[in-house]
């Protein structure tokens, strides 16, 4: 009792466990986390399977229009990109596109209602660092927070402690997504007079270095004043496959810095 | 003189370290991707489940020492607050030590309203602990709907301990 006490009273002054240690714990249980999800995945892709059949003739058109139209915006997407290279080089801009460092699973959860989490399948061993961006195929996921040697633990954008950039991308107003431990982000600190209308879209800004500029982040669902909450594009209801960017230009020690500020508030 | 001598945990054999085994495999279990970020929310705390039914069947087979260790894994694993699981797994300890007289023996509804109402006062407590921690108020419907997964949660998996403890002791 003393113990956890102490524990805890270690955790409110700001010097808690250290990173390291609950990221040796994580590759410690990934072993079983990996052999105990097979049997689920494979429960999960069945349910799946069943609940499509019914539909699948409906799915299949869907998905020819989907096709035709998917092809002219490939033709339109690839024009523009050649006019943009050559544009970018007789201009001498550096490239901006960030390469994958690892493309990973979710193995598992964390937290519960306390804090949101995932631990992936992928640590030092594959390059990985602390503070690279996650994404998934359609936005921002989170940011590593510890690194392990094959597992990493990825905060998510709806954990109260992640703040994100962002940037409005009708208005190109900047401003701050906030997580709040529940499925809705908040947008804060926007400038004064900003209009926000419900379904518009928030991409990163690449302030502060955390993350790469205009990867998608959230969409707005309400507005009630100042008060306007976010919907996460990224799919973090049935997250499967991450991928972890190699891009990390804030280096550790702002990370440790921080955390020393931390411990002194 | 003649009082009778309650069993030593080494009488048990193997069988003694089922509890610790099963709420061991409750607690990996909680680290699972099940559906992944909804599963942040509805994962019941099968721990703490599993350690009042066992505390509530066969206190000897669940020591103090076994709670803590139980809880700094689950720190670690979930990564909350240092300290947090281990002081609500030692507390459930605590209570049904002292508790247990006042339900032992009755119906299985009077151990699930017990457990219940444990689980609020720990998840009142580990709530005011978090949001210390972290030094802003964390939104208390999250917990109170995992309170809720986590009391509905105590039947099944009170059913299947029993038939361990059936099976194995």
């Amino acid at each position: 009792m003393l113990l956890s006490i102490a524990l805890l009273t270690f955790e409110l002054m700001g010097s808690g466990v250290p990173h390291q240690v609950r990221a040796y714990a994580n590759d410690i249980v990934s072993p079983v986390l990996r052999v105990l999800e097979q049997p689920i995945r494979a429960v999960q892709a069945g349910l799946e399977r069943i609940a499509g059949v019914s539909d699948i003739y409906l799915e299949n058109t869907t998905l020819k229009d989907e096709n035709d139209r998917l092809r002219q915006w490939r033709e339109a997407a690839m024009q523009l990109s050649r006019e943009n290279e050559r544009l970018r080089q007789m201009l001498k801009v550096p490239v901006r596109e960030v390469p994958p460092a690892a493309t990973t699973r979710v193995i598992g959860v964390g937290g519960g209602a306390f804090e949101r989490s995932v631990l992936i399948g992928a640590g030092s061993a594959d390059g990985l660092m602390r503070g690279s961006p996650v994404i998934d195929e359609t936005g921002v996921v989170g940011r590593v927070i510890q690194v392990g040697r094959w597992t990493s633990r990825v905060l998510l954008v709806t954990d109260i402690n992640s703040r994100v950039p962002v940037r409005l991308e009708r208005t190109g107003d900047l401003a701050i997504a906030e997580g709040q431990n529940e499925q809705l982000l908040r947008l804060r600190f926007l400038p004064q007079g900003a209009q926000v209308r419900v379904g518009d879209r928030l991409l990163t800004s690449g302030h502060g270095g955390a993350f790469p500029p205009d990867v998608p982040v959230a969409r707005v669902t309400e507005v009630v004043d100042d008060f306007i909450l976010m919907e996460p594009i990224g799919l973090l209801g049935k997250l499967d496959y991450v991928r972890v960017m190699a891009y990390n230009p804030v280096p550790d020690a702002v990370f440790d810095d921080a955390d020393d500020q931390g411990e002194q508030q | 003189m003649n009082a009778v001598r309650r069993p030593a945990l080494a009488s048990f054999g193997f069988a003694g370290f089922i509890p610790v085994l099963a709420t061991f495999f409750m607690a990996i279990l909680m680290l699972l991707p099940l559906g992944t970020g909804a599963a942040n929310i509805a994962m019941p705390h099968l721990v703490l489940a599993s350690t009042f039914y066992w505390l509530s069947s066969r206190a000897i087979l669940l020591p103090y020492g076994a709670c803590a260790i139980l809880g700094v894994f689950l720190d670690l694993w979930l990564d909350v607050p240092m300290g947090m699981n281990m002081l609500l797994l030692i507390l459930t300890r605590l209570f049904v030590l002292n508790q247990l007289k006042h339900y032992k023996g009755r119906s299985r509804f009077v151990h699930w309203a017990v457990f219940t109402v444990l689980a609020l006062a720990l998840y009142l407590l580990s709530w005011l602990i978090s949001s210390a921690v972290h030094g802003t108020m964390i939104p208390p419907e999250p917990i109170a709907l995992q309170w809720m997964v986590t009391s509905f949660s105590y039947a099944p998996i009170g059913f299947l301990m029993g038939r361990l403890r059936r099976a194995a002791m």
